[in-house]
């Protein structure tokens, strides 16, 4: 476990060390900014505020800025040869799979708390129902983790951290957007099999409207494990080759 | 300390290293020779759990490396051959992560300890990213030595420093061996020579050669192979016929501005070919025993274990 911590460590500094970090979450502030002004505006005093807008807003953008967060975690180590260290100490690969996934979901996370001002905004201008925002804060959230464990998987395919990026992005849209592919299939069974696969079924019908189901929070989690465990056992396959 | 037996790596129909066998006794410095691709690098990462072997096997510090991986990656210090630093991280930092993954007690204060070690402890708050690469290459030694391990493995320590950091880490690794069994490669003979107590010799991963640097220099200059440089006005064909008739000279070949002998073994055959060269009425400029170079080295121990396996 003191290993785990000690990875952690590393990678959230690692973050908080490069200014690229900095931008990431100042872009996409900027990009929530714009986002709940127009929301706020278009509101002009005839609906009550709405605290997952922004939130949902925050989701779709975690499409295009997880795949940044995490595209750099394995794949730079194999490209500058860093693993070939890593691999060497005594530590076991998930406890440094699973340190550098904590470092980066502690990231978003902080990124994510940052949203927490839009929230105070409109406690102060309306009446806004907070359970909607305490639930769309933690769907968002797990969602997240599911999001970055995807990213890390996809970073330790490769040592390109640009086909990582990109890689990642493809995987996130696709899962993101599965419920509207399995509304054009006819067959029932096909068509909520492709849905349960949906990452946005799992948030957008329940978190998002202040719903908390255990089974979309088994669901984010169980990615979140599922997508370690393929990333734990791809980085050990080198010990074999 | 290390023993390995029957050591095999392919990748696919390539084989890179191919059933090697040798012994590293506690307290010895054991030089890796080889040319790039002898299989070097390949055997220090089987050696250091990072790929495992398709056949043989072997163990570091009485630990199997395959089956006991993480004991022996306990008790190695390992230095690839591109040193594996994080640009970010300052010098004291990086040094202290590793104390920490490896579990090391009191990880600051031993931090320091190897940087001092290695002469870096005045550049500990230097980012990595503006390190010299002598500098980044101590950073690397203090790496392996963090944990005081029982086995150092050093791929190439020394590859593309100048020749004043090249020494500067010569004397660190003369200086650490004895208190650790060390294991270092490199493709420099001289380097060996200087530093090694054994000398192992690989080529197209396999052994050819494994002797005390000094006993491997006497064999390979047993061959008695001269250099001869005779002034301009003699004409090479007549040179050639005039040595060949000197006493025990078995070849003479032109080579760049002057010939290389050879004479048969034992023979000192250099007071004779002065006298020849002066009775001919030529002026003798120089002459002096042909070092080999490390290809030359290759070349002749290949071929004879070439011959040998027929």
């Amino acid at each position: 476990m003191g290993k785990i911590g000690t990875i952690f460590r590393r990678e959230l500094a690692a973050y908080f060390t490069s200014p690229i970090a900095y931008l990431v979450a100042c872009a996409v502030l900027l990009l929530c900014g714009v986002f709940f002004n127009g929301d706020l505006a278009a509101r002009n005093n005839r609906a009550t505020t709405d605290g997952s807008v922004i939130l949902s807003a925050f989701a779709t953008f975690t499409l295009f800025f997880a795949p940044l967060i995490t595209m750099r975690l394995v794949a730079e180590e194999n490209k500058e040869g860093t693993i070939e260290l890593l691999m060497t100490l005594p530590v076991s690969d998930s406890a440094i799979i699973v340190g550098k996934f904590l470092g980066a979901w502690a990231y978003y996370t902080a990124i994510l708390a940052l949203t927490l001002v839009y929230q105070v905004i409109m406690v102060l201008v309306s009446s806004p129902d907070l359970g909607v925002s305490i639930g769309a804060f933690i769907g968002v959230w797990l969602y997240g983790g599911a999001a970055l464990a995807v990213g890390i998987f996809f970073s330790a395919l490769t040592e390109n951290q640009i086909v990582a990026g990109f890689l990642s992005l493809t995987a996130l849209i696709t899962l993101w957007l599965a419920d509207n592919a399995g509304a054009l299939v006819s067959n029932r069974v096909i068509a909520t099999t492709v849905r349960v696969f949906s990452f946005q079924t799992h948030y957008l019908y329940s978190f998002s409207v202040g719903l908390m189901r255990l089974d979309d929070i088994v669901f984010f989690l169980g990615v979140i494990a599922l997508m370690l465990f393929a990333t734990v056992r791809y980085v050990e396959s080198r010990r074999w080759r | 300390m290390i023993e390995v037996d029957q050591l095999t790596k392919r990748y696919g129909n390539f084989t890179a290293v191919s059933k090697i066998s040798f012994k590293a006794e506690e307290g010895e410095i054991l030089g890796f020779l080889g040319p790039n691709g002898a299989g070097k690098t390949t055997t220090m990462r089987m050696l250091t759990g990072y790929m495992p072997p398709s056949e043989g096997r072997a163990s570091v510090a009485g630990h199997d490396v395959f089956k006991e991986s993480f004991e022996v990656r306990s008790s190695v210090g390992y230095l690839p051959e591109t040193v594996p630093l994080y640009p970010d991280m300052t010098v004291r930092g990086y040094v202290r992560y590793i104390a920490e993954l490896r579990g090391v007690s009191k990880a600051k204060d031993r931090a320091d300890d190897v940087l001092r070690t290695v002469a870096m402890y005045d550049r500990r708050e230097t980012l990595i990213r503006s390190c010299s690469k002598g500098m980044r290459q101590r950073v690397g030694l203090a790496q392996a030595l963090v944990h005081d391990p029982q086995v150092l493995i050093l791929d190439e320590p020394t590859i593309g420093l100048d020749p004043h950091q090249t020494l500067e880490v010569r004397d660190l690794v003369r200086a650490l061996g004895h208190s650790h069994t060390l294991l270092f490669s490199t493709h420099i003979l001289s380097e060996a020579e200087q530093v090694c107590d054994r000398v192992i010799i690989i080529d197209k991963g396999q052994i050819i050669a494994v002797d005390s640097p000094a006993r491997l220099r006497e064999r390979l200059q047993s061959g008695g192979r001269l250099f001869l440089r005779v002034g301009a006005k003699a004409d090479s064909a007549q040179v050639v016929k005039a040595l060949m008739k000197v006493a025990a000279v078995s070849t003479v070949e032109p080579f760049a501005d002057g010939y290389i002998l050879t004479a048969s073994a034992g023979a000192d055959v250099r007071a004779r070919l002065a006298a020849a060269v002066i009775a001919a009425g030529w002026d003798l400029l120089e002459l002096r025993p042909q070092a080999m170079s490390l290809e030359d080295i290759f070349l002749e121990l290949t071929a004879k274990s070439e011959a040998r396996h027929g």
